[in-house]
């Protein structure tokens, strides 16, 4: 299980910066609704994600989880409700499915149309890539990276300033372990820092592995939220470890329908 | 100012690696200068400036149009503008360093057609001034057609009919008088008007591309408040 005891790698004691951190509200959503045409996509949705917390968003395909980030983002406005983020947009961070990338410029200009934007120095770029590992392949062209190396890029790009708020949308979709695992240290590394990192997944093992809190979403509505190893208790799902994938299909449906 | 900047120099990068973009600039001037060496030259039927004036109306209208067009389709089918706005850069400084970058573009080519045609320096400044205007126009109205554009594949589909109908029409003009009088009010027909007769003077092709450029910001200001860019 992953704690606070853990994440700071220090006992906690009253008054304890890391515990204080997890203790403000970064942020919230209450009673979201979100219609598309006569299709409800999010019915009343609510929560509060803590400072510093790795807060995951579980769902099927279509649950809804994307259009709470666009919503989150201001790239949507919901049809009822409110939500807030502690930051303003420019201290937050986004890695989308689609990557937005250009193609035709190098990773580093890529990442230096965004320091000229934020005005931080063209080293934040270089450190960017040398921190997902992109670091030698500062002058390829993006059209000539692999998925991973894409990713990784693109993570990158929302890691460039630093941002308070951090939010992936299924970072390591399709990826190969080894790659995901260093963006799941990367990610940690993040939340070291202070990052508070709202994130998106299919994976089960990776919600368990890397967040403090989960939420279940199913067709539009939220069916379980909590601590993974606490969901996992209450549905009877912990073998020799948490199962948060059984609370998944049992909560979300099986096959494909 | 910061995001103009960013915004600038990666379409300026983009462009010198976009082949099928930079064609656009380079193909129009060529064929004006192949045309008026190996046809015009020697032949007296035919005037010296005559396929300098026709390439830089077609320019004007056709390629300016499916430039800027295909550019703000691309970056919002790739889902670039919408990190870009998230990022706080507003679309107007989007459009202002992608039209600044297709706008000296299209001054490096007009240049080019100034030398092609042998302008002298009234005839010249004339000249510049006509195709920057008529530059202005066709990249405000490449960005509407752009807004509405879902992907390059649309884009391309969407700005065809503006661009035959703005590029040819000029051309179409020069040959019958019915049309040439009904064309009269679109920019690429006086950009046309100018360079047959420098001394017919600015004043009223200057009015008429400007009043376009007022109309074609207008449409922008319509598209963009009901689809806005980010897509």
């Amino acid at each position: 299980m992953k704690n606070q005891r853990e994440e700071c790698g220090r006992p906690i004691f009253n008054g304890d910066l890391c515990a204080q951190r997890m203790t403000k509200t970064m942020i919230s959503m209450s009673k979201i609704v979100k219609k598309f045409g006569s299709q409800t996509v999010l019915s009343e949705v609510s929560f509060e994600a803590k400072q510093g917390e790795i807060f995951g968003l579980l769902g099927r395909s279509g649950a809804g989880k994307t259009t709470i980030i666009n919503i989150l983002t201001n790239q949507l406005k919901p049809d009822g409700g409110s939500h807030k983020i502690g930051v303003t947009s420019y201290e937050t961070g986004l890695m989308l499915d689609e990557d937005g990338l250009y193609d035709r410029l190098s990773c580093l200009d890529n990442l230096q149309v965004f320091a000229t934007i934020y005005g931080i120095s063209d080293k934040n770029s270089k450190d960017a890539l040398d921190k997902v590992g992109l670091g030698e392949s500062a002058n390829k062209a993006v059209s000539h990276l692999s998925k991973g190396m894409r990713q990784r890029l693109a993570l990158a790009r929302a890691i460039l300033h630093n941002p308070k708020v951090l939010f992936l949308d299924e970072p390591t979709s399709g990826l190969d372990p080894n790659t995901a695992q260093g963006i799941h240290q990367l990610i940690q590394g993040l939340q070291k820092q202070g990052a508070t990192i709202f994130l998106t997944t299919h994976n089960m093992d990776e919600a368990v592995k890397l967040c403090d809190h989960v939420l279940l979403l199913h067709k539009g509505k939220i069916v379980e939220q909590g601590v993974p190893t606490e969901i996992c208790e209450r549905h009877d799902a912990v073998k020799t470890v948490p199962d948060l994938e059984k609370v998944f299909i049992k909560m979300t449906g099986e096959g494909l329908s | 100012m910061r995001s103009v900047q960013a915004i600038f120099v990666k379409q300026a990068k983009d462009m010198t690696k976009n082949f099928a973009v930079l064609s656009m600039f380079v193909i129009f001037p060529l064929v004006a200068f192949a045309m008026t060496h190996f046809v015009a030259r020697g032949n007296y039927d035919i005037s010296d400036t005559m396929f300098t004036t026709m390439m830089a109306s077609v320019f004007a209208g056709m390629a300016l149009i499916q430039v800027a067009c295909s550019v703000i389709a691309e970056d919002r089918e790739k889902k670039s503008i919408r990190f870009l706005i998230i990022a706080g850069v507003k679309p107007l400084a989007y459009l202002m360093g992608i039209g600044g970058v297709i706008l000296i573009a299209s001054l490096i080519s007009s240049l080019a057609f100034a030398y092609i045609g042998g302008f002298a320096q009234d005839e010249f400044i004339a000249f510049m001034l006509v195709m920057m205007s008529g530059a202005i126009a066709s990249v405000i109205l490449g960005a509407t057609i752009g807004i509405y554009a879902k992907n390059r594949q649309a884009a391309s589909g969407l700005s065809m009919p503006f661009a035959v109908v703005l590029g040819f029409a000029p051309l179409v003009a020069q040959f019958n008088e019915r049309v040439e009088s009904f064309v009269g009010f679109i920019y690429t027909q006086q950009i046309n008007v100018v360079v047959n007769d420098f001394s017919a003077g600015l004043a009223q092709p200057l009015t008429v591309i400007w009043l376009n450029i007022a109309v074609l910001a207008v449409l922008f200001v319509i598209a963009y408040v009901k689809k806005g860019l980010g897509g």
